[in-house]
């Protein structure tokens, strides 16, 4: 080709410039191709050069003596140039492949950095050493006995096609390469590499590759050292977070268990010395006690049995529900049987107490658990009774908002102290810790449970003009089922 | 009248709670036996013919659900059951299974031995056919004529809130489960869909009612079911 350019010129050109035009040609050909087509082109460069532009031309002799030597010079300079460019280019290959390995190890670290969980971790694991090594794989961890096993759910579906749990298990206890390529079980077709963490082998990688050559060779073994290294260290940091979290957790629940048995023995042991002792003085003192003072014992006996019966009751109810073994039975109810069968529950401490109930005739159904709401209802009211001035009248209140049921019950009591509404919710929180009148401090929390398993809210603000105002607001979700109107007969 | 005091059967797996029950049944005038085992209380049952049975839900033996469906195969002796509180699936169960009433522990025995009292008088009256009027507080209903009175002024039920009140009036002073109730006013392809009663109730509780939001005939038993109440409470 380059022939072709030259023939014009071979008038004005002097065939030392010819060489220079067929070297710059060489050079290229180097730059572009490498080491061997740029020798083959020198060596063609040199023949056409003899051919077509050295006299006697068309022939390859030469006569010239200078053409002789600048053709040799073209030879030499064109073999070193070849060299140099071919240096060049592989330098450059090397310095492409090392950017891509930079650049997926910085893929790879910033999606471990997102990974939260275990789960995620190892997800993100398995898939970008699919992308890099091109084979399937999969990361296997020992059970909570220290065996391997076969992951519950495996991270990629195709993943676990292949892998020897044998080979697996013997790759974990002795933390070395095994499989495909190394000296240990050669024949398998995947290659098993130990996920070695800083107290010893966490789990195996399998990796299948498509090409296993490939996978030794110097800088791609370093490439997945450095793979899974990331990988093993990001489990290994998401574990201990974990255990730090697990541990506040237990802290938390052993705060919890400390103020609940401080609470029930509190509450359980008063009514409990009493019930004691006043049997006991029953029984032994019989004939010496008048009839007034027995009646006054069994008196006590009776209330404060009662009251650890309520007590009692409550605390179960609330285990039942933090147990979450409560299975909401929703059915369609009417929101004036609930408040109706709470205020008859009700009924013996209300008798002196005016209730004004403000409720629309025709309420849509709601959706509920009735026992549990009615619960709520009850847990409300008896506070409502237990905390205003006797003659002062409870207000309940039963609105249909667009979206929701709002149900209020409002007092003439104290009040809350500002800052408490929250509080009052909370698991044994009460205002007054010495108060005879409190309970155990369970009625508001349990009232928040169920309300909160409906979906619904709870809250408590200050009546203008005193009071409480318990307010809670019940989600309406689904239209109520319509009913066939009656025939008239 | 009173030849002989009611026999009771009290069929109660703690020793404690049996003793206490049947001291205070005791002392109340009534004859009881005592079985700890639903085995044990099915024998008795059979052999002493008792005039009621006391039955706890929880035995040790076979459950008290399977006590109560192998008694109504050939008795229909009263039972009432006693069961834990948070528990009325099992008492909706208990009573869609022939029990006639219920109460969850811990009672009061003077609530257990009003329901005790009630029983054994629905069962002495029974025989004597179909009642003419009901009459509680301020409700009269004159059954065979479909005509209900409250005070003086008369109210128009429709049919289907006519029926459902004479259910409740057949059992006055027990409770009808929910079920009980669908299929006897709907029918038994109704039982499920308990909108209806809810919505029946409402009318009813409307029209016969001076306060519905606080009843005093037409009485909610939450998640088992209504009780119409005969004046007592």
């Amino acid at each position: 080709m380059l022939t072709l350019v030259d023939w014009p010129f071979r008038e004005v050109l002097t065939p030392s410039n010819i060489l220079l035009v067929y070297l710059l040609g060489v050079f290229f050909v180097a730059l572009r191709f490498g080491l061997s087509p740029s020798i083959l082109a020198s060596l063609t460069s040199a023949a056409a050069f003899a051919f077509f532009f050295a006299p006697p031309i068309f022939s390859f002799a030469i006569a010239d003596q200078e053409n002789l030597v600048g053709l040799a010079v073209m030879l030499i300079v064109g073999a070193i140039t070849s060299n140099l460019a071919e240096n060049i280019r592989h330098q450059t290959y090397v310095a492409e492949q090392r950017e891509r390995r930079a650049s997926a190890l910085y893929r790879l670290s910033k999606a471990l950095a997102e990974a939260r969980r275990e789960k995620e971790i190892i997800e993100v694991g398995v898939r970008h050493i699919h992308a890099e090594f091109d084979g399937r794989n999969t990361l296997l961890f020992p059970d909570d006995n220290g065996l391997m096993r076969y992951p519950i759910e495996p991270p990629l579906a195709i993943s676990l096609q292949g892998v020897n749990l044998v080979v697996t298990r013997w790759v974990f206890n002795h933390g070395q390469m095994a499989g495909n390529g190394t000296d240990t079980f050669p024949s398998e077709t995947a290659i098993y590499v130990p996920l070695k963490g800083s107290t010893g082998t966490i789990g195996v990688l399998s990796l299948e590759p498509i090409n296993v050559r490939r996978i030794f060779a110097p800088e791609q073994r370093q490439l997945l050292d450095t793979y899974v290294y990331l990988i093993v260290h990001t489990l290994e940091r998401a574990n201990s977070a974990e255990l730090a979290k697990n541990a506040t957790l237990k802290m938390q629940v052993e705060t919890l268990r400390n103020s609940l048995l401080s609470s029930i023995s509190h509450d359980l042991r008063n009514p409990l010395a009493t019930i004691v002792g006043a049997a006991c003085t029953l029984e032994m003192d019989e004939e010496r006690l008048d009839k007034s003072s027995r009646k006054k014992l069994i008196a006590v006996i009776s209330e404060e049995a009662q009251r650890m019966s309520d007590l009692t009751i409550k605390i179960l109810e609330m285990a039942r529900l933090e147990a979450g073994e409560v299975v909401l039975n929703r059915q369609w109810y009417a929101p004036e049987e609930i408040v109706g069968s709470a205020l008859r529950r009700l009924d013996k401490k209300l008798k002196t107490r005016p209730v004004n109930i403000h409720m629309a005739d025709n309420l849509a159904l709601i959706h509920v658990d009735a026992v549990l709401l009615q619960q709520v209802m009850v847990n409300l009211l008896d506070n409502a009774d237990k905390y205003s001035p006797a003659g002062r009248p409870i207000d309940i209140s039963v609105v249909t908002m667009p979206l929701s049921l709002s149900i209020t019950v409002a007092d003439h009591g104290p009040g809350i102290p500002t800052g408490l509404q929250q509080k009052i919710f909370d698991k044994f929180f009460r205002i007054n810790e010495e108060s005879a009148q409190s309970g155990v401090g369970l009625g508001l929390s349990i009232c928040r449970a169920i309300v909160e398993a409906h979906g619904g809210e709870i809250q408590a603000t200050n009546r203008n003009g005193g009071g409480t105002l318990f307010q809670l607001y019940l989600p309406l979700l689904e239209c109520p089922p319509t009913i066939d109107p009656e025939e008239k007969g | 009248m009173k030849a002989i005091n009611p026999l009771l059967l009290l069929v109660e797996d703690d020793p404690q709670f049996q003793m206490l029950l049947s001291t205070t049944l005791e002392s109340q005038d009534y004859r009881v036996l005592t079985a700890a085992t639903g085995q044990d209380g099915l024998i008795t049952a059979r052999n002493h013919q008792p005039n009621l049975l006391i039955l706890d839900l929880g035995l040790p033996d076979i459950d008290g659900q399977e006590v109560i469906r192998r008694l109504r195969k050939w008795s229909d002796l009263p039972i009432i059951v006693l069961s834990a509180r948070n528990q009325e699936s099992e008492i909706t169960q208990a009573l869609d299974n022939g029990a006639d009433d219920y109460l969850t522990k811990p009672f009061s025995t003077a609530v257990l031995m009003s329901r005790i009292k009630a029983l054994l008088r629905r069962v002495t009256k029974m025989p004597g056919g179909t009642q003419e009027i009901f009459q509680v507080g301020e409700l009269k209903i004159e059954l065979t004529k479909r005509r209900v009175f409250v005070g003086e002024q008369e109210v128009n039920l429709t049919p289907i809130e006519f029926n459902l009140l004479c259910v409740l009036i057949r059992h006055a002073g027990f409770v009808v489960t929910h079920r009980q109730l669908l299929e006897k006013v709907w029918g038994p392809s109704y039982v499920e869909h308990s909108h209806y009663l809810r919505i029946y109730m409402g009318q009813l509780r409307h029209k016969l009612e001076a306060d519905p939001a606080r009843p005093r005939y037409l009485l909610t038993e939450a998640g088992v079911g209504y009780r119409l109440s005969e004046g007592e409470n």
